[in-house]
């Protein structure tokens, strides 16, 4: 057993002086497949970097930029009043109405023009995203509908189960829609055709703490898409 | 609650691993709560009312509503031993300013430290203003080292307990306290998740974002006025947005396409780490915030995301499922001198470093597959599983002492947020409605 163990030891050692000098050697190495070099990346600097936003503005957040108001003063033999401020306390967000209920339209627009089109999600084992039999032939359902409907865009959305982390739930999420876009992509549909979002566990179908319901939410959801 | 604390520690497989590729830079910083410290026994005598014979329903309760208040902050601050007065016969029937003759004799119990008040409302205005005066007796010196006069809008308070609170952790530490800490989180409405911030013990909640859709894990700036979170623009689109607190300000910082999640500023507030899908997989990069430019850091075909900055701002824990199930790794702030620091089960994630850089927090899979939360040494040398029983704990976040942690769980059934103490004591459950409160982060002291 402790031989096994410090064999165990002794590989992760291995893989993790592999890790160490493929971290060092980072910037000459290009990845392949749907990764880009590094450079590519520093290119952003020159359009303002972090493109599209309303405002690239970005406020100094550092310590020394905060104003020193709400600092403790100390204990006092004779203290001196002073005013207690709720710091900003009152403000609260103002729903769009307008944002919320055009989100509304669009998930329902989406959600008839898929039930009508009888497009079919995909499911997932725990832990896993790559797509079974049963998604395969979920898929090329899918695929023959959006052939012969030349003007219909799909989304793939990528779901998962309360388990695991919000934040790599997103990814796992990501890797769900991605590997059911790659499987229509196989089948013949136009890549340009099929987007892909990741809602991680942040929009479950099924709110119980059941099997049952974790098997529903680990999905591929593919929705005709509307709007932008 | 049926969860317990428990410590298991962890000998064998990564011991000495993270040493080989240290940089040399040491990011541990000196213990006030070192194991041998002895918590200053203090006792609250009370906070009397004041104020005319016209008392108001409130007026009655102001003084008791204080000091209860007062009496959590105490207790939570792990500085102070909260002992119960009446209990070792000492009681104070009439406060003054001065040192009541008791308190010599609670003394002789042991008692360091004791703390009374009054307060007032000034009845008559439409907006009356709340008086909290408050006295500090130490046994030590045998006299009354000071006080504070506070006065405010019934709005605050609590926040009077908790301004005063701070000065005592102040006075006998040197720190700031976390009284006056917030807590920034995502709870559901209807099908949205909106930000909303609270006080650290969960009180005065309010709603920061309302866009009806996804809001997702908020991340404080080092100086407290702004949030940086994953929002959707749309159902499409994914952005990084930062949103001022005092004004509800609100504006897009990235806006790469694909997936772009877990930001995190560094405590310099210099640089904001990401985690971004844009060039194809999750990829980690680092925002210059002054110059705008952008640097990748990390270059694999898998996922890499949650990068949690060291105290110093000089590294960076990430999760990254380069090995097969998602791990924690350390690296350089640029990005170099990567290795892998958890090697314990299938699943660990959502790494969170100690503000005092002794430990890293994090989502650990069980053998029994609960995700549950665990500690790390940043040598990898002492692991300790922090968190036992059902439900699945998830977005570990310091407070600033690194005394204490809050999270999410579903031990109770819907996701709500709980405070644990960084040793596994005191579990406290801090949120107790809506459908799902998720992605607690602590703010930065002030």
């Amino acid at each position: 057993m402790k031989k096994l163990q410090s064999t165990i030891c002794l590989l992760l050692i291995l893989g993790v002086v592999a890790l160490g000098m493929s971290g060092c050697s980072k910037k000459a190495v290009q990845s392949g497949g749907d990764t880009q070099s590094s450079q590519q990346g520093m290119a952003k600097e020159s359009d303002g970097a972090i493109r599209g936003g309303a405002s690239p503005s970005f406020p100094d957040t550092s310590i020394s930029g905060q104003d020193a108001s709400s600092g403790l003063r100390g204990l006092d033999k004779s203290p001196s009043e002073e005013r207690v401020g709720n710091g900003g306390n009152t403000l609260m967000a103002k729903a769009d109405p307008g944002s919320a209920g055009r989100q509304m339209e669009e998930i329902r627009a989406e959600q008839s023009a898929s039930t009508a089109a009888g497009l079919r999600d995909v499911f997932f084992a725990y832990d896993s995203f790559s797509i079974s039999e049963e998604g395969r032939q979920a898929l090329s359902r899918n695929a023959a509908w959006v052939k012969s409907n030349p003007s219909a865009q799909l989304k793939i959305e990528g779901h998962c189960d309360e388990r695991g982390t919000s934040a790599y739930n997103l990814v796992l999420g990501e890797k769900r829609a991605k590997a059911a876009r790659n499987y229509l992509v196989e089948l013949g549909v136009a890549a340009n055709r099929l987007s892909v979002v990741s809602y991680g566990k942040e929009r479950p179908f099924c709110k119980e703490h059941a099997e049952a319901c974790y098997a529903q939410n680990r999905r591929g959801h593919v929705v005709v898409k509307a709007g932008k | 609650m049926t969860f317990r604390a428990v410590m298991v520690i962890s000998l064998c497989v990564s011991v000495g691993l993270a040493g080989i590729f240290e940089s040399g830079a040491t990011d541990v910083f000196l213990e006030a709560t070192r194991p041998d410290f002895q918590k200053i026994p203090l006792g609250v005598a009370g906070i009397q009312n004041i104020g005319g014979s016209d008392s108001l329903e409130g007026q009655i309760k102001l003084g008791g509503r204080i000091e209860e208040v007062l009496k959590a902050d105490v207790r939570r601050s792990l500085v102070f031993s909260l002992v119960d007065l009446p209990s070792i016969g000492i009681k104070i029937s009439n406060l003054g300013t001065g040192p009541d003759p008791v308190f010599k004799q609670a003394a002789e119990h042991g008692v360091s430290v004791i703390v009374w008040g009054k307060a007032g409302i000034k009845n008559g205005d439409k907006d009356p203003d709340v008086n909290m005066d408050g006295y500090v007796y130490d046994a030590g010196s045998d006299e009354v080292v000071g006080g504070k006069r506070y006065v405010g809008s019934t709005s605050v308070v609590r926040l009077m307990a908790h301004r005063f609170a701070d000065e005592l952790v102040f006075r006998y530490t040197g720190e700031p306290g976390i009284a006056r800490t917030k807590i920034a989180y995502v709870s559901e409405q209807g099908s949205a998740r909106e930000l909303f911030v609270m006080d650290y013990d969960g009180y005065e909640p309010r709603q920061l974002t309302a866009d009806g859709f996804l809001n997702l894990m908020p991340r404080w700036s080092p100086d407290r006025r702004f949030l940086v979170f994953t929002a959707y623009r749309n159902r499409n689109t994914q952005d990084i947005d930062m949103i001022e607190l005092a004004t509800g300000k609100r504006w897009t910082l990235v806006s790469l396409g694909g997936l772009n999640i877990t930001p995190a500023l560094s405590p310099d507030g210099n640089f904001m780490a990401f985690a971004s899908s844009y060039e194809g997989n999750s990829e980690l990069y680092r925002l210059d915030t002054r110059t705008k430019a952008l640097q990748r850091l990390t270059v694999n075909a898998s996922g890499d995301l949650s990068p949690s900055w060291s105290p110093s701002g000089r590294e960076l824990a990430f999760t990254s499922d380069r090995s097969g199930g998602p791990q924690i790794f350390l690296m350089s702030g640029d990005g170099s001198n990567v290795r892998r620091l958890t090697f314990e089960e299938d699943y660990n994630a959502a790494p969170a470093w100690s503000p005092r850089g002794n430990w890293i927090a994090y989502v650990c899979r069980t053998p029994k597959k609960d995700y549950k939360l665990c500690l790390i040494t940043p040598d990898g040398q002492k692991r300790v599983q922090l968190t036992a029983g059902p439900g699945v704990d998830d977005s570990p976040s310091w407070s600033p002492d690194g005394r204490h942690i809050v999270f999410s769980s579903t031990a109770d059934g819907k996701s709500q947020l709980y405070m644990i103490n960084a040793d596994g004591k005191d579990l406290e459950r801090i949120t107790f409605t809506g459908t799902h409160n998720s992605a607690p982060t602590w703010s930065p002291a002030s």
